[in-house]
């Protein structure tokens, strides 16, 4: 069936979404001294992990000053499931102007489920050098880890059944920002 | 988002689309980055296998491919014709039937007969590449060609691009002439009438036998290697001569625009084909020719072992 077929459900809007991501960006100003965050850097998972960077470090730029530089990076050859889908996923830019090396890097990604996302982000990541600390900020953590992996920053919380993907759209790719589910 | 690509073999530019071509062209593009970083190494094709079969001998597109390979991770097996059982006698698919039953996931093949890959992805459940057969084909060779002039020029639509020499015996032309027209280019076949049939123009290529004539209004100029044993078949009088009238020299230079890129599939024979003022010169982009293969090769690579069941 096609994905446009499937039956859609609107999850948070517009204002919501904001909320949450200046939630995401007043914590990280509180969790790190002005030193580390001017040592610290943010690189989006491809592809919705990129406008969530950006906008954090506009916020933290505007609550404490600090310009936190942002790259991205794409996990296409880091997935554990080359192969298995019916499609190849198209390999985005993975930019990163600035070395990681020592840098406090906070990952980013917009729906945080299984884990392996991140797993494979940290494997490419690590193949750029060697940071001081990595941590992750999740927009949407709807649960259902397979992996040992959990987000320092979470935007919203939500539960979701297992049968249903929840998917985003940004304002930067689509004009618009929400949060819905697709039956699989 | 997926890609649009869903073959296990790369057999040639003919039997791609225009979007199939500029799917492995953007794709590279991100495996170019690859080779810039200090780890040179993606996981992508950890645990697969593939096999370099070089029935007819080559240097730089094996040498290629196998970086290709490691760079993605896979395990490599490389044959040659000469240590192989086809001395015994045995024939190339019960070969490939031996490599598969070892469950070898895809093949990169060179071979001198036209043809052999495609005889063998029709048979085979492993994934084929092509690299080289015959005087047929030669798909990552025009792809890295392809690649690089987009790379220079910003587009390939529109763009004059001009291939002089051995085009009757060139799988490099055929290549390329099926990519650049697909892509909107305008093609030019030079060199020797000899050399050049007339009848490549029901393909739709423009067929030149004066070099001056046919430069003056190129983008890319891509010189072929010209094979020394043409000679003795008399498609040529001599070298010399060939050079004098078909060769780019410093003289010949003034006939062509200031922005012309000038390629070279290389080994280059200097001093025939190419003056090594030319070759060495701010226009020629014949080494990094050679890096854009390598990221072609990951990128065909990872697309066929993608679509492998």
């Amino acid at each position: 069936m096609d994905e446009e077929k499937k039956p859609h459900e609107m999850m948070i809007e517009g204002s919501r979404i904001s909320n949450a991501i200046s939630q995401i960006a007043h914590s990280i100003c509180c969790s790190f001294s002005k030193d580390d965050l001017a040592n610290a850097a943010l690189i989006g998972i491809q592809a919705g992990g990129v406008p969530l960077a950006r906008r954090i470090s506009r916020l933290v730029q505007a609550e404490t000053g600090c310009r936190i530089e942002v790259g991205s990076l794409d996990i296409t050859m880091y997935r554990d499931d080359f192969g298995t889908r019916p499609a190849l996923p198209i390999i985005r830019e993975t930019e990163i102007p600035f070395d990681i090396n020592g840098k406090i890097i906070i990952l980013t990604d917009d729906v945080l489920q299984s884990g392996r996302s991140v797993r494979a982000a940290l494997d490419a990541l690590t193949d750029f050098g060697r940071p001081g600390q990595i941590r992750l900020a999740a927009l949407i953590d709807r649960g259902q880890r397979e992996y040992p992996i959990h987000a320092d920053f979470v935007g919203e919380t939500v539960q979701v059944e297992k049968d249903w993907r929840v998917c985003m759209d940004w304002v930067e790719f689509s004009g618009t920002d929400c949060v819905y589910k697709i039956k699989r | 988002m997926d890609l649009k690509w869903t073959k296990k073999d790369l057999l040639s530019l003919y039997d791609l689309s225009r979007d199939e071509i500029l799917c492995i062209l953007n794709t590279a593009e991100e495996f170019k980055k690859v080779s810039q970083r200090n780890v040179k190494k993606v996981p992508a094709l950890r645990g697969r296998t593939v096999v370099n079969l070089f029935v007819e001998p080559s240097t730089r597109t094996r040498v290629s491919f196998e970086l290709a390979e490691q760079r993605l991770s896979a395990d490599i097996i490389n044959m040659n014709a000469d240590a192989s059982s086809f001395r015994k006698g045995e024939t190339l698919l019960d070969t490939l039937y031996n490599i598969q039953a070892l469950q070898a996931d895809i093949i990169v093949i060179r071979h001198s007969a036209t043809g052999a890959p495609n005889f063998l992805a029709r048979s085979l459940d492993m994934g084929i590449v092509n690299a080289g057969d015959g005087a047929h084909s030669h798909p990552t060779q025009a792809l890295l060609d392809i690649f690089t002039i987009r790379e220079k020029k910003g587009h390939v639509e529109g763009l004059n691009v001009v291939i002089v020499g051995d085009i009757l015996h060139s799988r490099v032309a055929r290549s390329n002439m099926w990519g650049l027209l697909k892509l909107g280019a305008n093609v030019t076949f030079a060199g020797p009438a000899t050399l050049v049939p007339r009848e490549f123009e029901q393909l739709g290529v423009r067929v030149c036998h004066d070099l001056k004539e046919a430069v003056a209004n190129a983008d890319v100029i891509n010189m072929l290697r010209i094979q020394m044993e043409r000679q003795e078949s008399g498609f040529f009088p001599s070298v010399g001569e060939y050079s004098k009238f078909f060769g780019i020299n410093q003289d010949m230079m003034r006939y062509i625009k200031p922005d012309a890129l000038i390629m070279h599939p290389g080994p280059i024979n200097r001093g025939v084909e190419l003056d090594s003022f030319v070759a060495d010169g701010p226009q020629s982009v014949i080494l990094e020719q050679v890096t854009n293969g390598l990221a072609i090769r990951m990128a065909v690579l990872y697309l066929v072992a993608g679509c492998l069941k």
